[in-house]
């Protein structure tokens, strides 16, 4: 289906290329608009006035402006997995091919059930939800929320991944300038010249601001030249970077702003390998905001009747798009700019029925206007509209003096009036400040480096503009350290200013303050009448200004009836605090590469790719990826596969990699003695070729880490740590280092990367090592004893390193070579263990013997267990002092009834016990009182064929042989268990010493 | 007895794949992965960082950097790494550890980084355009001279980044020291920033 004529849209004129026709369908029909459009742009231009249904109410809205500040256009863009709900049709640009569907409607737009809404009205007052739905509590789930999510909302989410692609990036600048409006420009031509790096955002497609839709005259000419004057002067200075579709949202601390780059938005999808959207950081040393003003509506009943419209948006949408939201139009003003609008539309052949002006006087030029053009001037003010989904049909007008009159029309614009954008400015907690000169809030100073210029500031006029920007724009150049010849500021007249406050008038019917959450001027009294004044009160209990909008074209008017209703000047009453973002910024932009697979980035031990060969299933531990297990063909589950493992190594050899381990050098002549401070343990006495098991604390006694620590060389100590603590421990030593003990000649380096290790354990250890370690090594139990460590050669010319620990319990060595070697090492040790059948195991198995074997891992080391705690205390050195040793000696610390590492199982054998299950005494019931401890690690011993476990209970090495309770609300479980010596597997150790 | 084949096998070898990759056309990015290097940390004993600056110089013919910066001698890089610490970059064995101990033995210790990091040189036209993505540094020409250097992180992976002297072609090359372990991880991101101006992926061995 082809669509119609655009019967909106005016003959010539507007910055469109009628030779580029895009045709888009709007809930399912077929429009035809042109290349330059909006969306909102083209729907006027095919007489489109209904385009939504309010939040609330469900009454009928049309477009209200031409901007980010749109209240009301909300739509939901394209389909399927790109459908994204509440995009403004007044910033979205058109294409070929876009799909459009209106929102919160059914059946449809035009004949919306929910419509009867407004039959309830009087329910869904300011705080309607605090009064309505309080009781019964359980009710707000199941029956209250869906039925007002059915009933009030917004657009539909896509309901399934978005299938584009987002990124992140970094700019830098001296200055950055927020708009590209007069003074924006003006700011990026004197920055320019004086040699500045500059970034320019401008949230539209098309550069120029308001002179896109105002005109002018600049240097003598018309602005339309100066604008592609200034942009061909600006394009050939080096430094230079324009960014159109690019809102500056977020203001951060040292100069960093934030900014979304709607990258391909225009396009009905991103090309192959672009991303939809991109999030700017940008580190600017200064920042000139000239982010313009937004118009302020009238609050009257009847204001959000489609084809009631903001007088500048009127104005933008006859000049910039030659389309024509009426035929005959009326216009609502208080002030001089709202006269703009007229003489664009008579411009334009529309027909002018009237202008409602509220100022005490017009001026003679606008006088002589009307009478020219023959429409009417009446001083007042609009009370009431009459229309509906159709539009606007009768304007009521209440005179000054108190007599009434009546307009035909079938569009009113609007004007109240001008905001400066202060949300940029006010972004550090910025409280604006009132000027009675303008009636509006204008910054009241910036956060460091940044300042406010022209409409933004205040400043309305085109000349004041271009003067305040250009000035800035020099300014912000030199502090940047760029003092180049800015040459001459561009010239333009100042607009006469004339304003006379108007907030709202008081009529029969709905009068919308914040047209988007449905509040009305009565709701805004309700408040005020309940107590509820504080300009963050009014907020949150009638929602006002809490939109997609924030409040961009309702905050003012609410706060302006407040202080009204409450006695109160508007600068007493003041704003609510301003945030960032100051458009809505898709979570996909925040997140950029990282989702998916991409969430985090992750560590690959050396072995990975290999271990991905045999099928291990990899388990994510921290950022790394490790072997979990490793399935063969025809294990029925995991628990099968993990069993093999264990027994193979307890009963020949095995081998896993530990290479996730912290690895760090501590060099130098001291290494000792720093050691010493920083472990329980002594480490200053261990020979060179030995390795010791060493305990850590925190300042405050709690044990921080544990791990091996070999003594290599006399002035050279190779640390391990736990997977979880690599880098908080390397951050603890530096700090020890650098900041508690900087006498002490010590260099630490992380080489946690540099080496690729496995743990080689089981009886058959030694016998696959010596056919891949030289001959000439000794591995013998003399040669290599117990908590030996040495540098070793390997077969075929490598170097690696031997250490004789063991956390299995078995007879067992880690070994480790330069990372680039480890998969090698990995395809040599199966080649050389195939005659004894060596096999790969995982985590899971590796966990099974270190709680087999009653060796404390992370679950034990939790951050609030003491060494005595993990049966460790024996290990705290009376002969020096340590971290942590003064704050062990606490109280609580020492106290005897302290939950201590224990060994648990159940009484019945083949009962499956679960970690985290509570420790109560027998007879007891399970409550705080009574809780004395619970399961940290369990796990299926092959060894001992049943469940065992470790826990942590009060007395628990007091009480080895008593039979508890183990109390396990979260599975619904209570059982015996017995509780045991935590070293279920060969106790006095002679395995791993053999 | 069996004999055993001990191959290097870089951290990136199964995700780099020669070539282009992205969008097809010229490419803007040139991603290629430096293979087979000597990477020693150096560091002063207490109070010997002026002797170890000395013995720098005596092997490399100049002074090592005491502020962020990579400076080329004859026959290896050296870059700064941290106060009174710095990293020897070198081809072929001639810095390796074992050369090295004896010109330090006195003045500073060594830890061995060869195994540790992968190299990966960044260029092409749009190679800054690319790196602001990852990197949150200004590597404007102005900002970034070559010999600039920066130990910072992308990706939340820690990396030292260098610039080193601009390519035949007149574009700036950037230099990048990553952890081993997260390589293939990075390299991934990389790749999906670069892919939009087309990549040209390569690797050297020499």
């Amino acid at each position: 289906m082809v669509g119609g004529p655009q019967t909106h849209r005016l003959s010539n004129g507007g910055l469109i290329d009628r030779s580029a026709p895009l045709s888009f369908r709007f809930d399912g029909k077929t429009y035809v608009g042109f290349q330059g459009d909006t969306l909102a742009s083209a729907l006027v231009a095919n007489g489109v006035k209904l385009v939504g249904r309010s939040f609330k109410y469900h009454r009928p809205r049309g477009i209200l402006t031409a901007g980010s500040e749109e209240p009301n256009a909300l739509v939901e863009l394209r389909s399927g997995a790109r459908r994204e709900p509440n995009t403004k049709a007044t910033t979205a640009e058109l294409y070929e091919g876009l799909e459009v569907a209106s929102q919160n409607r059914w059946p449809s737009l035009r004949h919306d059930f929910m419509a009867v809404n407004q039959l309830f009205a009087p329910i869904f007052v300011a705080g309607f939800y605090y009064k309505t739905f309080m009781w019964p509590a359980k009710f707000w789930e199941a029956i209250y929320e869906p039925a007002i999510r059915r009933a009030a909302g917004l657009g539909r989410a896509a309901g399934v991944a978005d299938p584009d692609h987002y990124d992140k990036a970094w700019a830098h600048c001296d200055v950055l300038i927020a708009g590209s409006g007069p003074a924006g420009l003006a700011a990026a031509l004197a920055a320019g010249r004086s040699g500045a790096r500059i970034i320019l955002c401008e949230e539209d497609f098309a550069l120029g601001g308001r002179l896109l839709a105002d005109g002018g005259t600049i240097d003598g000419r018309p602005a339309a030249e100066w604008i592609s004057r200034t942009l061909a002067e600006l394009g050939s200075m080096p430094d230079v970077r324009i960014m159109t579709r690019t809102t500056l949202f977020g203001v951060y601390d040292g100069g960093t702003y934030g900014a979304i780059e709607r990258v391909n938005d225009h396009l009905p999808s991103p090309p192959e390998h672009q991303v939809r959207q991109r999030l700017w950081r940008i580190v600017a040393k200064r920042c000139v905001v000239a982010a313009g003003s937004i118009e302020r509506p009238i609050v009257f009943a009847g204001n959000d009747t489609p084809g009631v419209m903001m007088a500048s948006a009127m104005r933008t949408y006859v000049t910039r798009y030659a389309a024509t939201p009426g035929k005959r139009i009326a216009l609502f003003t208080n002030n001089e700019d709202g006269w703009r609008t007229v003489e664009a539309a008579l411009g334009a052949g529309l027909q002018v029925a009237a202008v409602i002006d509220a100022r005490p006087d017009v001026s003679p030029a606008h006088r002589s206007l009307a009478s020219k053009s023959g429409f009417t001037v009446l001083h007042g003010s609009v009370s009431s509209v009459e229309g509906g989904k159709d539009g606007v049909r009768k304007i009521a007008v209440l005179l000054t003096g108190g007599a009434r009159a009546e307009v035909e029309a079938d569009g009113l614009a609007v004007s109240g009036g001008w905001n400066p954008a202060v949300g940029l400015t006010s972004y550090h907690r910025g409280r604006p400040k009132w000027r009675d000169d303008i009636a509006a809030f204008v910054p009241d100073g910036a956060p460091p480096g940044m300042v406010a210029v022209g409409a933004a500031n205040g400043a309305f006029g085109l000349g004041a503009c271009l003067r305040e920007g250009f000035e800035a724009g020099a300014a912000a150049a030199s502090d940047a350290g760029r003092n180049g010849n800015a040459g001459a500021a561009p010239v333009a007249e100042d607009e006469a200013f004339s304003l006379t406050p108007l907030w709202r008038v008081a009529g029969k019917g709905k009068a919308f303050v914040d047209q988007q959450h449905d509040i009305t001027a009565s709701d805004v009294e309700l408040a005020q009448r309940e107590g509820f004044e504080s300009v963050e009160h009014l907020k949150r209990y009638t929602t006002l200004g809490m939109a997609t909008d924030q409040g961009k074209t309702s905050n003012i008017a609410g706060l302006a009836i407040m202080a009204a209703v409450s006695g109160k000047s508007i600068p007493e009453t003041g704003t609510t605090i301003y945030r960032p973002p100051y458009v809505p910024i898709a979570i996909g932009a925040f997140a950029g590469h990282h989702r998916d697979e991409a969430f985090h980035a992750t560590r690959l031990t050396p072995s990975h790719h290999w271990a991905a060969e045999q099928g291990a299933v990899f388990v994510d531990t921290g950022l790394w990826k490790r072997a979990q297990w490793y399935p063969r063909a025809g294990e029925k589950d995991w628990l099968e596969s993990v069993t093999r493992e264990v027994k193979s190594v307890r009963g020949g050899v095995g081998f896993c990699d530990v290479s996730t381990l912290g690895k760090i050098d501590v060099h130098g002549a001291d290494a000792g003695a720093f050691l010493d401070r920083v472990y329980i343990n002594t480490f200053s006495n261990l020979a060179v070729g030995k390795a010791r098991y060493g305990l850590m604390l925190r300042e405050d006694g709690l044990v921080y880490d544990d791990g091996t620590t070999s003594r290599l060389a006399e002035d050279h100590y190779f640390l391990t740590t736990t997977t979880a603590k690599a880098g908080p421990v390397m951050q603890h030593l530096e700090f020890c280092r650098q900041v508690l003990f900087p006498e002490l000649d010590v260099q630490l380096t992380s080489v946690s990367d540099q080496w690729a290790q496995f743990s080689i354990a089981g009886p058959k250890t030694r016998d696959v090592l010596k056919e891949i370690v030289d001959p000439a090594e000794d591995l013998s139990n003399e040669g290599f004893p117990f908590m030996g460590a040495r540098k070793v050669a390997l077969r075929g010319g490598i170097r690696a390193r031997l250490f004789r620990i063991s956390f299995s319990g078995e007879m067992a060595f880690e070994i480790s070579v330069p990372a680039r070697y480890g998969e090698a090492l990995v395809r040599n040790l199966m080649q050389a263990g195939k005659q004894f059948g060596v096999t790969p195991y995982g985590t899971e198995a590796l966990g099974v013997m270190r709680v087999e074997k009653g060796h404390v891992a992370g679950p034990e080391l939790n951050g609030t267990t003491t060494a005595s705690d993990l049966g460790l205390g024996k290990m705290m050195s009376t002969k020096k002092d340590f971290i942590g040793r003064v704050m062990a000696g606490r109280e609580a610390l020492i106290a005897p009834d302290r939950q201590v590492v224990v060994g648990i199982k159940p009484t019945d054998k083949v009962r499956r016990l679960r970690s985290g299950a509570h420790i109560i005494p027998k007879g007891q019931t399970p409550g705080p009182d009574n809780d004395q401890g619970y399961v940290t690690s369990v796990c299926f011993s092959p060894t001992l064929d049943q469940w065992i476990g470790l826990g942590l209970v009060e007395r628990g090495r007091e009480r080895i042989g008593e039979i508890v309770r183990a109390h396990d609300p979260l599975r619904g479980e209570e059982y015996d268990v017995e509780l045991c010596n935590p070293v279920f597997y060969d106790p006095d150790g002679g395995r791993q010493r053999g | 007895m069996a004999e055993f084949s001990w191959e290097v096998r870089s951290p990136l070898e199964r995700a780099l794949v020669a070539g282009p990759f992205g969008t097809r056309g010229d490419a803007g990015v040139s991603l290629t992965e430096i293979r087979n290097f000597d990477l020693i940390q150096v560091m002063a004993r207490r109070s010997k960082a002026a002797h170890m600056a000395e013995a720098a110089k005596g092997r490399f013919g100049v002074p090592a950097p005491d502020t962020p910066r990579a400076v080329d001698a004859a026959d290896a890089t050296l870059i700064w790494s941290g106060p009174d610490q710095f990293l020897v970059l070198s081809k072929s064995g001639k810095h390796a550890i074992e050369a090295l101990g004896q010109a330090f033995a006195a003045s500073a210790s060594l830890s061995d980084q060869s195994h540790a990091r992968v190299l990966i040189s960044v260029s092409g036209t749009k190679a800054r355009t690319m790196l602001a993505k990852l990197s949150s540094i200004d590597l404007h020409p102005d900002a970034f001279s070559i010999g600039a250097a920066a130990a910072t992180s992308i990706d939340h992976t820690s990396v030292t980044l260098w610039r080193g002297t601009d390519g035949p072609d007149g574009q700036a090359v950037f230099n990048l020291l990553v952890l081993a372990t997260f390589a293939e991880s990075l390299w991934h991101t990389m790749l999906d920033a670069a892919a939009e101006y087309g990549v040209a992926i390569a690797h050297s061995e020499a």
